[in-house]
């Protein structure tokens, strides 16, 4: 009975439930429709979002279960005991490596758009080094205080969106939706391939899911939580064919972004919501990133127990300060989410069913 | 760590001294005990010390007590005068000296109710110099101490910080027993609990704090009790001291506790689960936890209906927005987003600041230092001459300074409703958190515009989420929520919906109301 101390680092089922969509919406937001439309017909992309989120579902299901056997336990722990120490260790580092790209890469995406939309003299080295000093206060924190802060963000965060996509409706054009399912097997590939990427990010469970109070409900919370990035994709990816129709949003760079410019706010309050959208919506990309890069922080110190958190932040902050800047232009930046295109489906499917299958056909369990 | 070091050190040798001090015992000789006390307090004249025979008996005995800090109504009436008189009738047979004298006065004579029995030198002082009346008999080294408290007072008033349309209109005293008893009046439940400390090494002052068995958390009250412990100083001038010295952190703008002068405010912490805390000589009391959001909400918002509350609570949400936010945004929207606003109030505001020599940013910083300035000489400047601050402030400086072309009306517009905004809230402390936070609002948008904003804005939610009062972290209810938490956060739902104390609370008894009624 220690009700009064919330300090002891404890993630209640609700608060891990906010994290899923937290770390999910984020720059994929911005450009999914673009990618979506490019690799279908029409407005057939809904198809291939609730495909790939239901996979994406599904392994978040597996990887919250996986996690939830070890209660109690660092990723490392747990690991060591299904694959032996050195193979854990190995992909203990990997995930590190995975995380910190992933982190460098919404950054410098957030510092790329941020220039682009709001300044134009400010250098994106100065823009991105801002962020990433306010992500590091975040992360010096208390874990539990970042999920905390996921619970106060999302909500303001899917509102604006909402808000956003309610104001388009006098632009909407149900004449662009059809004619219904003119896309070929081979598109529909594609585009499920493309959904299934904009969902990544839920690897953390691997970490987190140990610090619940309530472990066992992990699986069913943060798959209920996935749907909310399913729904929100799938409803901006129509209003966006709705109003921009197939072949335009093709060919905008940020289709998301090039939409709320379109809205008007009704009584003229303010001129070009897009600016405003995309300073909500650093936002959302700050909880991505938090969540992220935290992650990457305590997979760290699950192998090197000794080390303080604030020296492994000290040591990560300046590595993914140059990774994220390596990118020299938009297309490099492109390029950069290749490479994360690539290492995703290794650490977020191929990992965890491994670990999992083995949990499994090994029946154990942790001692939590 | 480092902190704590001098503390300790301090408490050690506090110890120490406390040894020497208490081991001075009284004398058994009546004017020893006497010449002893007038040493201790080198004889000052408020102090009275009168030696008389207690009744038709051969015996005398004495009374010591400052003058003006006593009852001398009380003194005169019923100790001086039933000694001298009741002592006479024929059945009273006095036979023996010290000790049993002593014994039949405590246990006939003295028509008191507060009544101890002392022993040594140092208790005896500090009775005298709390105002209390000791007496002194021959032949014991015992005394009687007599609860006289008296002195001058101010009278009970409307609490002046905190007025409301709607509510009792009495407000805390600076006497500790007139604000116990606010609370008593309010809460007759025989759990109400008084814990006192005495505080300040030189004042010893009363402190009491009350919560309600059987609500409250248990923890609660060990983790109030631990931190008032370690308060060892010389003198709580105000609760400002006690709120400084137990609260949680010292690296942040937000108070922990909350500071009022309504003792229905405070009654109904109480029986939300919550502990008040008082301390002699200030009108002040203090209430923890808290959270963010109880620092917006009014208690009169549980007077009103709910539906005007409600509105009241959107509008003070809206007015916590502009008073933090809106010097901010014209920073930021004139200086690097002019495109957000609508082309024709840019025009008017282009045209408006035609010939003002300086950028939005320095003439924002300028009119908002201007104002904190008007708000501090109108706080500090006699009551007869506070209407002229208004005048030199409101028109000669806002007028003048337009007129000249130093700054744009708008800009005189924004600070207005900023400086309204910001005294339309209900708790002082967080307006005064609120100033501070705007400054660092407008660095952040002078530098990166909205996007200084936002990550500002970001920063201090990651603070708000770090920080605790007592334990209970400062969103909640926001996150972590609880179970029906949001019926008194944003929206006040109706007073009926309200069936359970605050989640957060952990009350041990959840529910404060019973909703079908006693019908029974």
């Amino acid at each position: 009975m220690k009700p009064f101390d919330y300090s002891d680092e404890k993630i209640s089922q609700r608060e891990l439930g906010f994290a899923i969509p937290s770390v999910v919406i984020g720059v994929s937001v911005l450009t999914a429709p673009r990618l979506l439309a490019q690799a279908t017909k029409f407005a057939d992309g809904w198809l291939c979002i609730l495909f790939g989120g239901l996979i994406a579902l599904l392994f978040t299901w597996l990887t919250a279960k996986l996690a939830a056997r070890f209660p109690n336990q660092s990723f490392f722990e747990y690991s060591s005991m299904l694959v032996s120490k050195p193979v854990a260790f190995l992909v203990t580092l990997f995930l590190v490596f995975y995380l910190i790209i992933f982190t460098s890469y919404e950054i410098r995406y957030i510092a790329t758009i941020s220039k682009q939309y709001l300044f134009d003299r400010t250098p994106a080295e100065v823009i991105g080094f801002a962020f990433l000093l306010v992500v590091t206060y975040a992360v010096t924190g208390s874990r539990a205080a970042l999920f905390r802060l996921n619970v106060l963000f999302l909500p303001i965060i899917i509102a604006v969106l909402f808000v956003v996509l309610l104001a388009t409706i006098p632009l909407f054009d149900w004449k662009h939706l059809f004619p219904l399912f003119k896309t070929d097997l081979k598109g529909y590939i594609n585009g499920t391939k493309v959904g299934f990427f904009s969902y990544s990010g839920w690897v953390i469970l691997l970490f987190y899911t140990g610090l619940m109070t309530n472990p066992d409900k992990a699986p069913k919370v943060t798959a209920a939580g996935m749907i909310v990035p399913m729904v929100v994709y799938t409803l901006l990816y129509m209003t966006t064919i709705g109003v921009f129709s197939n072949i335009v949003t093709r060919n905008l760079v940020f289709p998301t972004i090039e939409m709320a410019k379109e809205v008007k706010i009704p009584g003229g309050i303010f001129e070009r919501v897009e600016t405003l959208f995309f300073t909500v919506w650093i936002m959302a990309i700050f909880s991505t990133v938090t969540l992220l890069f935290d992650a990457s922080i305590m997979a760290l110190n699950s192998i090197f127990k000794k080390v303080k958190k604030q020296t492994i932040i000290f040591i990560l902050v300046p590595i993914v300060y140059l990774i994220s800047m390596l990118p020299k232009s938009l297309i490099q930046l492109v390029k950069f989410g290749d490479v994360l295109d690539f290492l995703y489906p290794i650490a977020e499917i191929l990992i965890p069913f491994i670990l999992f299958f083995i949990a499994y056909l090994r029946r154990k369990k942790g001692h939590g | 760590m480092a902190f704590n070091k001098p503390r300790k050190r301090r408490k050690n040798s506090q110890k120490a001294e406390d040894k020497e001090d208490f081991s001075i015992k009284l004398n058994t000789n009546l004017d020893d005990n006497i010449e002893n006390i007038k040493k201790l307090l080198d004889d000052p004249n408020d102090l009275v010390t009168r030696t008389f025979s207690i009744g038709h008996t051969k015996y005398t005995c004495a009374v010591a007590y400052i003058d003006g800090l006593t009852n001398t109504t009380l003194i005169n009436q019923m100790i001086i005068r039933n000694v001298q008189a009741e002592v006479e009738s024929p059945e009273t047979k006095v036979s023996e000296a010290g000790a049993p004298l002593l014994d039949r006065l405590y246990n006939e004579w003295l028509s008191v109710g507060g009544v101890k029995k002392a022993y040594s030198l140092d208790d005896v002082s500090l009775a005298i110099l709390s105002g209390n009346t000791v007496i002194l008999v021959g032949g014991t080294d015992q005394v009687i101490i007599i609860d006289t408290q008296g002195g001058p007072e101010r009278a009970v008033e409307e609490p002046t910080t905190e007025r409301l349309i709607r509510g009792p209109k009495v407000g805390f005293t600076e006497n500790i027993r007139t604000n116990t008893v606010f609370i008593r009046k309010r809460i007759r439940d025989a759990n109400l609990r008084f814990q006192s400390y005495k505080i300040g090494r030189r004042s010893k002052k009363t402190l009491i704090v009350t919560y309600i068995d059987g609500i409250v958390h248990p923890n609660l009250i060990s983790e109030v009790n631990k931190r008032l412990k370690t308060i060892d100083l010389d003198d709580a001038a105000e609760s400002g001291f006690i709120e400084q010295w137990i609260e949680d952190s010292f690296l942040t703008p937000f108070p922990q506790l909350e500071h009022t002068e309504r003792p229905d405010k405070v009654a109904q912490a109480l029986t939300d689960g919550k502990v008040a805390i008082l301390l002699e000589g200030t009108p002040f009391a203090l209430i923890a936890p808290i959270t963010f959001s109880n620092m917006l909400h009014s208690p009169e918002d549980y007077y009103e209906r709910w539906l005007f509350s409600t509105l009241i609570r959107f509008l003070r949400y809206l007015a916590a927005f502009i008073a933090v936010f809106l010097p901010a945004l014209y920073i930021a929207l004139l200086s690097y987003h002019p495109g957000l606003i609508p082309y024709k109030l840019a025009f008017f505001i282009a045209a408006s600041r035609e010939g003002v020599p300086f950028t939005a940013a320095v003439e924002a910083f300028m009119m908002e230092i201007t104002m904190e300035l008007l708000r501090e000489a109108g706080f500090r400047v006699p009551q007869p001459i506070g209407q002229t601050i208004g005048i030199v402030g409101g028109i000669v400086i806002g007028q003048a300074a337009v007129a000249a072309g130093i700054v744009s009306p708008i800009m005189v517009i924004i600070v207005a409703i900023t400086a309204i905004s910001s005294f339309s809230l209900p708790a002082y402390g967080l307006a005064i958190s609120f100033r501070i936070l705007r400054f660092g609002f407008m660095l952040a948008a002078a530098i990166f515009g909205l996007y200084g904003i936002i990550l500002a804005y970001i920063v201090v939610n990651i603070h708000i989420v770090n920080l605790k009062s007592f334990g209970v972290p400062y969103s909640t209810p926001f996150a972590p929520s609880f179970k029906g938490g949001w019926k008194d956060i944003v929206i006040r739902a109706p007073l009926t919906t309200l069936g359970k104390r605050p989640g957060y609370m952990k009350p041990k008894d959840k529910k404060r109301m019973n909703k079908g009624g006693n019908t029974s």
